[in-house]
């Protein structure tokens, strides 16, 4: 399979401090990929960069051939990105949203409906999708902003912390959507710190430290490398040992 | 344009909120509310007024002066009492506003040109409109008998001459120069008319961009704060449509709701301004001087309110990409509301032409500065400053506008905040 992400020799930093150091990685056509790491690794810098939030110093990101540097809204138009920290227009209802978002990346108004109908789907809200976004739980509006991320079938979702804010029930949900979307063609790029959850779903993880990456590979391939019977303790030979 | 038009609608109903519309129509009533008592305070200060009389002179001349005194406007209300203490403990009881006490043997006192002291009593019960009002005019009451008294004087001692011309052997006949127009008039009563016709425009200006510019920083913030504006800059939609949509909607609304302040505020300030006396006099003095607004000095007056609205969104969007939250948005408006202000009271207190070259410069560098002065410029016909104005305007639109979408399309508009120092997530 060829890769839909290429990121090669990142480098970012704010001021003195050098939050990427020459990051390499690929993401491949359906497959999900995970970058774990402690905090203040440079997770989320690296996911902002592919999202088109910040520029790079130094290196490239190329999705699909496209540059992230000169050709930031041909990306936009073929990814899908969901901070670990986000919120939605309070004062729209739920199916508003969905469909200021979905107007966006539709071709026309029937595609903006088909759009809208899987983003109900995920989503999963029922007749509260009528209601206005501030009278939302957190878990509520976390389910309504993966609805949005999904719903237009990305080319890449950048997922920062997916089930962030989420009971177990939940999350367990939007693992399983997660992971239908991929075999559907969606290629995902994700960050969290819940390692059950990124075995669950990742095909292939880099561990991050410093802002450097210190081991890529299959959830199994480390597990056998550091003989371990988890990511979790995969992770804490790598970055504490 | 369908994402532009998207965006426009989403940000007018996130403007929109129920706070807004409950503020609006709270500010309605209360100028509504005030304008009322306002008015009727008014009422009560042009109708016939209560005074109290404690005549003890019972002449001829106290009579006159109490005829003098209805002519006046007021309703006479004679004390029966001989006791000038009993007098005004009454009137202290009975919620009496004006006393006024003619001593004994007045008319024989002024006959014999020595002064005789009549006594007014003011009873203050609050500091309202109508109690200084009160003690005004019984002011102009004394004025008045004394006149009517020395005429009368005059009269008998120079039969020939009339006592205008021996009390005012000078006469003065103003004349206004505008330019090359001359009209005989005085000029605080044009000062007067002028100021009724445009007394509203520094206000709406004001209010508009304060409106205006509060509503982008706001809506700028509460993306920051409400964690929308990450996810909304990776949409394929060009950023300098958010930072279009933002402005224009902020506009809108701003424009909006200064309407509905200032209808509120017509409202309140028309229990004054209907007051003011316009005479075919002071008309045909304007009329001369040409001090009027033309459809031009209209147009002209709108393209520079327009342009300085703009300035005002397009510095407001900078000042809202510093700002984290709606707290913070609050704290970097300031400058900008310093920049409206300085103009709007020099405008108003002082002539900006009697500065000195560099304050003059300084002040002249405020955009808005320009269309507080549009309005007395287009009136005065100098319509070359107004039109320097509005093209140095223009020019600080593009600058402003370009700054802010340059922070648009780079991390900055992410990275940019007012309070350093916090530490970015990794």
């Amino acid at each position: 399979m060829g890769a839909v992400l290429k990121v090669r020799n990142l480098c970012k930093s704010y001021g003195k401090i050098n939050a990427l150091k020459g990051i390499d990685f690929e993401v491949r056509k359906g497959e999900i990929f995970a970058l774990i790491g402690p905090n203040g690794a440079g997770k989320t810098t690296t996911l902002r960069i592919v999202a088109t939030l910040l520029s790079p110093d130094k290196g490239t990101v190329e999705l699909m051939g496209y540059d992230v540097r000169k050709e930031p809204d041909k990306i936009r138009e073929r990814i899908s990105y969901l901070p670990e920290e986000a919120g939605a227009y309070k004062n729209l209802t739920g199916i508003d949203y969905l469909r200021f978002m979905a107007s966006f990346y539709a071709r026309d108004d029937k595609e903006v409906e088909e759009f809208i109908k899987r983003g109900e789907e995920i989503a999963d809200l029922g007749e509260r999708l009528k209601d206005k976004v501030g009278t939302y739980s957190k878990g509520m509006v976390r389910k309504l902003l993966l609805a949005r991320a999904l719903m237009i079938k990305p080319k890449l979702a950048i997922l920062d912390e997916p089930t962030s804010g989420l009971d177990v029930i939940n999350s367990l949900e939007v693992r399983e959507i997660i992971k239908r979307f991929a075999k559907e063609g969606v290629s995902v790029l994700l960050s969290s710190h819940n390692m059950l959850e990124i075995e669950f779903l990742s095909d292939r993880v880099s561990i991050i430290d410093s802002g450097r990456i210190l081991e890529t590979g299959t959830p199994q391939e480390l597990k056998d490398k550091y003989s371990s019977r988890n990511l979790e303790e995969v992770f804490r030979r790598i970055v504490v040992e | 344009m369908k994402k532009l038009i998207n965006l426009l609608k989403k940000e007018i109903k996130e403007l929109i909120t129920i706070q807004l519309i409950a503020s609006l129509v709270f500010t309605i009533v209360l100028f509504y509310f005030i304008g009322n008592i306002a008015r009727s305070e008014m009422g009560k200060v042009q109708g016939a007024k209560d005074i109290y009389i404690l005549n003890l002179d019972n002449s001829e001349l106290s009579r006159e002066i109490l005829r003098d005194l209805v002519f006046a406007n007021f309703r006479i209300n004679l004390l029966d009492t001989k006791d000038k203490t009993i007098a005004i403990d009454n009137a202290r009881k009975n919620n009496i506003p004006l006393l006024l006490i003619i001593p004994e043997g007045f008319a024989d006192s002024i006959s014999k040109f020595q002064p005789k002291e009549i006594e007014t009593y003011v009873f203050i019960r609050s500091f309202s409109m109508g109690s200084s009002i009160n003690s005004e005019l019984i002011n102009q009451i004394i004025a008045s008998i004394n006149n009517y008294l020395s005429d009368n004087i005059l009269k008998t001692k120079v039969p020939n001459i009339s006592p205008s011309i021996l009390k005012n052997p000078i006469k003065n006949r103003g004349f206004i120069v505008v330019k090359d127009r001359i009209a005989e008039g005085s000029i605080s009563d044009v000062n007067n008319f002028v100021s009724s016709q445009s007394i509203f425009i520094p206000i709406i200006l004001m209010m508009v961009l304060a409106f205006s510019s509060q509503m982008v920083l706001s809506a700028i913030a509460m993306e920051k704060q409400d964690k929308t504006l990450e996810t909304l800059l990776t949409v394929p939609i060009s950023r300098n449509y958010i930072v279009m949509a933002k402005m224009v909607a902020s506009g809108i609304v701003g424009l909006v709701s200064a309407g509905i302040y200032m209808i509120g505020f017509r409202f309140y300030m028309g229990s004054f301004m209907g007051n003011i006396p316009s005479s075919a006099r002071i008309n045909e003095v304007v009329q001369k001087l040409n001090l009027r607004f033309t459809l031009n000095s209209y147009i002209l007056l709108g393209i520079s309110l327009f342009l300085a609205i703009l300035c005002a969104l397009a510095l407001a969007t900078i000042l809202g990409v510093l700002a984290e939250d709606l707290k913070s948005a609050q704290s970097a408006s300031f400058p900008l509301m310093f920049l409206v202000l300085i103009p709007y009271f020099l405008t108003i207190i002082s002539d900006i032409n009697s500065f000195s070259p560099f304050l003059k410069t300084l002040v002249l560098a405020i955009p808005f500065t320009h269309p507080f002065l549009a309005s007395q410029n287009l009136m005065l016909g100098n319509y070359s400053i107004v039109l320097y104005g509005v093209l140095y305007m223009l020019v600080v639109f593009i600058v402003l506008v370009f700054i802010a979408g340059r922070i648009f399309s780079t991390d900055r508009v992410l990275t940019m905040k007012l309070r350093f120092g916090k530490r970015l997530r990794g």
